[in-house]
């Protein structure tokens, strides 16, 4: 089973300038793994990173947008799926951590459980292309593909739970300032 | 008595608010973005969108999408209106406090007021849909305007800019059937 924060190393290694969108338990490893640069996590609205993502997309179109979404995340906004392929934006990477349960809550499993098939989901919402991963060295392999492939993809990562969860790591940035940065960084760097 | 407000003149207001953001800037395709979850009192709108070149509509399935996506192209420094109805606005009440409120995301709204009776006062409609809109906007301390009229298209760019000077949501109720 793929340890998230290794996946999340591999991808900071290989991300160069593209726009990170992490939600829930990606959250704190990313951060350490990324402070303080083009990233903004979802937080406090559960569900809307892979729509989130799909405005950075849509906005800045020279730069590749990945979310690290999750099982449960996705779950609550599923219909984004639909939305995401509609607008069709070529620089967008969804990544699923599946690990199968609301980890940050208590670890409960998901509706559907393991068996819930994301890929197969974003494939047929309009998905230009849906995978699914169980390995880290194949991941790593594939990854340079995956950040350069014409989107929306969806990458359904099989992983295990993630060391910390945000009610166990410290005090993040306040989502306004993320907001504020990313939007600094971005609009700056024009 | 209210009247129903022409499409046109919603899209020019629209048009107008945008170019004034993009003045100087060196993105001006598309002039802006019209982020909706369709609504049948604004109907007339959506359909006339349909055909502007300049502008570029993203539907989504649900309104919490619509923040979400709000929120991104913000982000970028893309200037964008959410479109849609007073059902959407009581779906998507976490996600408008998680991003424009706490996120500090300045979005502004057109919120159709579906099934508002001519001759009644909001407050007084038969309907719940109609009559908590504007008490559930007012709990959230959130500013807003009912647009009853062609006179009343002046609010769209007003409630834009109290949007963008207060960094948060702003919001123009719309009373009838946009024609």
């Amino acid at each position: 089973m793929m340890k998230p924060e290794e996946v999340l190393a591999a991808i900071a290694a290989a991300r160069g300038g593209a726009i990170c969108v992490p939600t829930m338990t990606t959250g704190p490893a990313w951060r350490k793994l990324a402070p303080g640069d083009l990233s903004v996590g979802c937080v406090g609205f559960m569900g809307g990173a892979a729509a989130m993502g799909l405005g950075l997309a849509l906005g800045a179109p020279d730069r590749r947008v990945i979310v690290f979404d999750g099982d449960g995340s996705l779950l609550m906004q599923l219909g984004s799926l639909a939305t995401i392929a509609g607008a069709a934006p070529r620089n967008f990477t969804h990544l699923l951590f599946k690990n199968g349960v609301y980890h940050t809550s208590g670890s409960q499993e998901t509706p559907g459980g393991p068996g819930v098939d994301f890929a197969a989901m974003a494939k047929a919402a309009g998905y230009r292309n849906a995978y699914t991963i169980t390995s880290l060295d194949e991941f790593t392999k594939r990854l340079p593909g995956f950040l350069g492939e014409d989107g929306p993809i969806m990458v359904q990562l099989i992983t295990g739970l993630a060391e910390s969860t945000p009610m166990t790591a410290g005090p993040s940035t306040p989502f306004h300032q993320q907001v504020a940065d990313l939007r600094a960084r971005i609009t700056g760097a024009r | 008595m209210p009247e129903s407000v022409p499409s046109s003149l919603i899209i020019d207001a629209f048009k107008e608010i945008f170019q004034a953001e993009r003045r100087g800037n060196a993105r001006q395709d598309p002039l802006g973005w019209i982020i909706s979850v369709p609504d049948t009192h604004q109907k007339t709108v959506l359909a006339a969108l349909d055909k502007e070149r300049s502008l570029r509509v993203i539907t989504c399935s649900t309104e919490d999408d619509a923040n979400a996506v709000a929120a991104g192209l913000y982000m970028t420094g893309e200037p964008v209106i959410v479109m849609i109805q007073h059902a959407g606005l009581y779906a998507s009440v976490n996600t408008i406090r998680g991003i424009s409120m706490d996120g500090k995301v300045p979005i502004f709204y057109m919120i159709g007021l579906l099934q508002r009776e001519k001759d009644r006062d909001p407050k007084d409609s038969r309907h719940s849909m109609v009559r908590f809109a504007e008490p559930l906007l007012d709990v959230f301390g959130i500013p807003h305007a009912r647009m009853e009229g062609p006179d009343d298209v002046k609010l769209i760019p007003e409630y834009y800019r109290k949007s963008r000077e207060r960094s948060g949501p702003a919001a123009v109720l719309v009373g009838l059937e946009t024609a």
